[in-house]
């Protein structure tokens, strides 16, 4: 009963915050009821015996991806007024795709394919299963191309967001270590007879 | 004990969410990524939902790829944002109209 | 499960979250006093010896004074955000005390088995404790952001880069303690290092151990890495607006992240609460943890009372340009080390899982 009792209150709660981020006046609100919705998120995977998933969920998108989302709209002067323009004008189309969408899956979700009978009980195993080793495990051997290739892409991502937004200015003075450590005492010292 | 279609049913509402949040905030590029990342948010609750549901880790590990996929996008994206707004002085998916001639 | 069992759970929950929770809230005050008359001795002069006998009184006084005090929200502040940042700032740092393992009991002989003193004994513990630590952020960022304030923003631009940077290296050298230790459950990471200070992961992981220290005191923005607060050059950083009680719960934040980093340094690299050698295992375990803590806190008074702070490019540098690699070579050392039929029996000797 308790688990049921979390279930809806964290589905319930992300279901808030995800309608909440769209529509939110303000950037920054979106933002915060996006962090608030990958929590509810979280909890979900947690009732759902992935901690692991759970965890880094929460290490990735709230404590990473957000920051970087919170400081872009820092730095950007955003025209917040300009940017609601004919925030009504696309609500009838969009709204109706996204209902056949949701009705869709919905439909899908309760046509019996997944209903208990069919799907079986999963058990809730004991906290003597190591989530994380079983993870581990799979990931290093059966996904292990997958687990290379993800590394590639973040290697690109890295590189590809440093060359985009690097630039080098001509009027801020740097310090250029080794040249101020290679310098010797006849480079700046001079003696004068007087 | 809860049934593995109520997760699917979250699942959807916030696919569905993201969507109407694509259309309403068309021109927002901030708005829109955080609106992909809710869509992507949707489908790794699936994923997880159905691998504990059918005791197979193949899902979880599945979340794992997204969010690498997920955080490289948002880094990338947000880096064309940053260059665009320096050009331009606005990160209005109108004015991203040089190519019109 | 009925109704009177679960609400037996709750109250007994209750009690252990406010046994840790008071504790931490009266210590954060007395470290603040700790503070004042160790800085005070090591630059020969006085410290808060007024209030009190020796001053002990003055954090009460102290506290009394900001709660007394009238809570302004500037004209344009974002009132919502900046109303809810200073909670934002101070919740990480308690709730990562959940998993953090005060000890072992077996409560006078009752329990059959030894116990974790811990409220909850996660599998996944030093994670959490990661993610967590990570929270903090936003409550600097909205802090300095909702306050409407050149001086607000820049300390919360400058802390975000500063703790991200350090994250990265801070989450490196933990990958360095779980590869001896085999388990991210803090109570295992612990009891991989029993039987002598020759078994704790300081000894092979001693330059993990600087990494971890140092950018532990940049996440908590504690001096000589302090350029969010800079009181020189940005009076007072991300809290400048704010007054009364919310600045106190930024300054609570910042202690309590203090005696977090502390705790975990001492579970990670000091043996927890193993005795350095087996022969004093007499004392309480839980007192050898808190006191390898205090020397740690009184490392980052130390830390606050000598050095200058560290220019903002400087900063950014030892970050990325030193930690990083030097924790990048460390992990590949270790995992050759692991593999190498010579080395293997050397780094075996810490690695219970083998």
């Amino acid at each position: 009963m308790l688990e049921s009792i979390f279930f809806y209150l964290f589905g319930g709660l992300a279901t808030i915050g995800a309608l909440l981020v769209v529509l939110s006046r303000n950037p920054m609100h979106s933002v915060m009821w996006l962090i608030f919705c990958f929590f509810n998120a979280a909890g979900l995977f947690f009732l759902l015996d992935a901690e692991f998933i759970g965890i880094i969920t929460i290490l990735i998108y709230v404590g990473a991806v957000m920051v970087l989302f919170i400081f872009v709209i820092i730095m950007l002067e955003v025209n917040v007024a300009r940017m609601r323009e004919g925030f009504l004008h696309h609500l009838p189309l969009g709204g109706m795709i996204a209902m056949l969408v949701f009705i869709e899956m919905a439909s899908a979700g309760f046509s019996g394919v997944f209903s208990a009978e069919q799907m079986g009980t999963a058990v809730h195993l004991g906290q003597e299963v190591n989530n994380t080793a079983e993870i581990g495990k799979e990931l290093y051997t059966h996904y292990l191309l997958g687990f290379e290739l993800a590394a590639i892409i973040l290697l690109a991502a890295l590189v590809g967001s440093v060359v985009l937004t690097i630039r080098s200015r001509k009027d801020a003075k740097y310090q250029n270590i080794p040249a101020q450590i290679a310098v010797k005492k006849s480079d700046r010292l001079r003696k004068v007879r007087m | 004990m809860v049934p593995l279609s109520h997760y699917l049913l979250i699942g959807a509402a916030l696919f569905s969410i993201g969507i109407v949040g694509l259309f309403l905030n068309r021109k927002n590029v901030i708005t829109i990524l955080m609106c992909i990342e809710l869509i992507l948010l949707a489908v790794n609750i699936n994923f997880v939902a159905f691998s504990h549901f059918l005791n197979d880790l193949g899902g979880q590990i599945f979340v794992f790829f997204v969010l690498t996929i997920a955080a490289s996008e948002v880094a990338v994206g947000l880096a064309i944002l940053m260059a665009f707004y320096r050009l331009r002085r606005s990160i209005n998916v109108e004015d991203l109209n040089t190519l019109q001639g | 499960m009925s109704l009177l069992d679960m609400a037996i759970q709750a109250g007994i929950w209750a009690l252990e979250i406010l046994a840790i929770t008071i504790p931490v809230a009266l210590s954060v005050a007395y470290i603040t006093y700790l503070e004042r008359r160790v800085i005070g001795w090591m630059q020969i002069r006085k410290g808060c010896n007024r209030v009190g006998w020796a001053g002990l009184l003055q954090p009460i006084a102290d506290g009394l004074k900001l709660f007394l005090k009238e809570s302004i929200i500037p004209t344009h502040a974002n009132k919502a955000l900046f109303v809810a940042a200073p909670v934002l700032a101070l919740l990480p740092a308690l709730v990562a005390f959940a998993v953090i393992p005060f000890g072992e009991t077996d409560l006078f002989g009752i329990w059959k088995s030894p116990h974790l003193m811990a409220i909850a004994n996660l599998n996944i513990g030093i994670l959490y404790v990661m993610a967590v630590g990570s929270l903090a952020i936003y409550g600097i960022l909205l802090a300095g952001w909702a306050s409407n304030s050149k001086y607000a923003l820049i300390g919360a631009v400058r802390s975000t880069c500063q703790m991200v940077s350090y994250e990265v290296s801070m989450g490196f050298a933990i990958v360095c303690v779980l590869m001896l230790a085999g388990s991210m459950n803090l109570g295992d990471i612990v009891n991989a290092q029993a039987g002598g200070f020759w078994h704790w992961y300081i000894i092979p992981l001693f330059p993990m151990f600087l990494v971890y220290f140092i950018s532990g005191c940049a996440e908590t923005n504690r001096s000589p890495f302090d350029l969010p607060e800079g009181e020189s050059e940005i009076v007072a950083g991300f809290f400048v607006e704010y007054s009364g009680m919310w600045f106190a719960t930024f300054s609570l934040a910042e202690y309590a992240a203090m005696i977090l980093i502390s705790l975990m340094t001492s579970i990670m690299f000091m043996g927890g609460w193993h005795a350095p050698i087996p022969a004093l295992d007499f004392i309480p375990g839980t007192l050898w943890l808190l006191g390898k803590t205090l020397f740690f806190i009184f490392l980052f008074i130390w830390f606050r009372a000598t050095f200058p702070r560290y220019r903002y490019d400087q900063l950014m540098r030892l970050g990325w340009k030193v930690f990083l690699p030097c924790t990048l070579v460390w992990i590949a050392v270790l995992g050759i080390a692991t593999y190498t039929p010579g080395l293997s029996t050397i780094i075996g000797f810490w690695q219970p899982w083998r």
